[in-house]
Order: structure tokens, then C-alpha cells, then sequence
């Protein structure tokens, strides 16, 4: 089967950038269904927006590199920045779901769903930071 | 951002005309939001028919707005594409979210 070219792109590390370059990604998964896409994007995304507002914490001029690479099994995403970034420890120790009382409205989160959306939505995900560039590599499987 | 109002019964309906509620308007659309529930208006319809992407940050807006108006009013949901169902079931919030069929029924409830 033939696979799209790999996607390789530096974008200015903005909110707007972030939501373009996750469209750009999503384009390469057509081997999903409607939802599945929809959930791969928004990890996508999640992590791009963390990027820009926590790692490089809006700063101007601030750049992001993504590799997206389309394989006859998965999508295999990096994800490159060198803004604070965070301790790969605490990154790990992140939840794999997004956990609340739903009895207890007040207690819903409205934040600090990111990285469980992440880890749930990929197969395999890890982030490291060495030689002050942060990356994170994600997998996600066509088919589970 | 462009949200379009309607009364309906005791009810406001708000369809947000955006394709995306992300990172890039969340802020803008929870204050539209809340200042809306802050008028008086106590019993909001969301429609979400023209939006097919959802992340946690406005989802996040979308529970702020819940938790705004507590017990004071409720909050219903129409118009929900497969892209937002798909988030929505990711998180579990569609078990705290009232997502209905249709904009009539999501007013009648």
C-alpha cells in the first residue's frame, strides 16, 4: 500500500500555527474513520498548544518541528521544541486518562487534560529532553 | 469567533459558527459564555451542528461554563458532530454533559 510522503514542517510556535500544523498531520490519516481521527487530532493538538503555552510560554519567535511519518502499520509523530520543556518524570508520571468524580460537578477539570488525552489516544508515546531540545515521539496504530 | 443567539422558550440557544473549539478562541467563547449567564440568561442550548473539532481547552471552556451556572441553570448540548462525540467519550465527559438529538428536544428538557 502506498503511504503519503513524511511531513516535515517548522512553525512559528503560536496557538494559531499550532491548530494549522494539526491539520496539516490529520490530513495524513485517512485510514481512520471519522472519530478516530478526531481523536488523533486532538492529541495532536494538545500537544503542539502545550508546547506553545508552557515550554516556550507564548514567546515570539519561538519555532516547532513536527515529523509526522505515514507507515503501512501507524503514524509515527515527533515533535521537537526548545522552550522550558518539562521533566520527562513528571511527563510519565501523567495520568493515561482523564480522571474526575462525575457525581461532582464542581470538581470537573477544566484543565490538565492534555497529556491524558495523549497517552490514551497513542500507542506508545514518550518524551525526553537532552541538550536542551524536548521531544516527543508518539505512535498510533491504523488498526488496535 | 462568531456565535449566533436565538431565544427559544425559557431557553438561549448559541450556535457557535466555528468549525473548531480549540485552544485558539477557548478564552474568548467562555467569556462570551459567561457573560451571556451573567445577563440573567440561566438556561443555555449550545449548538454545536457547525463544529467538527474539540480540544481539552474548549472543553475546558465548556465545563467552566457548566460549573458557572451550577445550580442556577442548566446547560444542554445539540448539534453534536462525530469529531466533538469522539472527545466528548475520550474524556467521559459525555456521562456529565446533557448532549441531545436535536435543538428542539435539547429546549424541551
Amino acid at each position: 500500500m502506498d503511504c503519503p510522503e513524511p511531513l516535515h514542517l517548522v512553525v512559528p510556535a503560536t496557538l494559531l500555527d499550532a491548530r494549522a500544523a494539526t491539520e496539516r498531520v490529520v490530513k495524513l490519516c485517512g485510514r481512520f474513520d471519522t472519530e478516530e481521527r478526531a481523536r488523533y487530532g486532538t492529541a495532536v493538538m494538545e500537544w503542539l498548544v502545550n508546547v506553545v503555552k508552557h515550554s516556550y510560554c507564548h514567546a515570539a519567535g519561538a519555532r516547532i518541528t513536527i515529523h509526522a511519518l505515514v507507515g503501512p502499520d501507524a503514524i509515527e509523530l515527533m515533535v521537537e521544541d526548545t522552550g522550558l520543556g518539562m521533566a520527562p518524570w513528571k511527563f510519565d508520571a501523567a495520568p493515561s486518562e482523564v480522571l474526575f468524580d462525575q457525581t461532582d460537578i464542581a470538581s470537573l477539570p477544566e484543565s490538565g487534560m492534555g497529556l491524558a488525552i495523549i497517552k490514551s489516544v497513542m500507542d506508545s508515546v514518550h518524551y525526553q529532553t537532552e541538550h536542551g531540545i524536548n521531544r516527543l515521539t508518539a505512535v498510533r496504530r491504523w488498526e488496535r | 469567533m462568531l456565535l449566533e443567539d436565538v431565544p427559544e422558550g425559557d431557553c438561549l440557544v448559541v450556535s457557535l459558527k466555528e468549525k473548531r473549539l480549540d485552544a485558539v478562541i477557548a478564552a474568548s467563547f467562555r467569556e462570551a459564555l459567561v457573560e451571556r449567564i451573567d445577563q440573567g440568561q440561566r438556561n443555555i442550548v449550545l449548538d454545536m451542528t457547525d463544529v467538527n473539532f474539540m480540544d481539552s481547552s474548549g472543553l475546558g471552556a465548556v465545563v467552566f461554563i457548566l460549573k458557572h451556572l451550577g445550580h442556577k441553570g442548566r446547560l444542554h448540548i445539540c448539534g453534536v458532530t462525530p469529531g466533538v462525540m469522539a472527545v466528548l467519550r475520550l474524556t467521559r465527559m459525555d456521562r456529565v454533559l446533557k448532549t441531545f438529538e436535536t435543538r428542539q428536544a435539547a429546549v424541551a428538557a
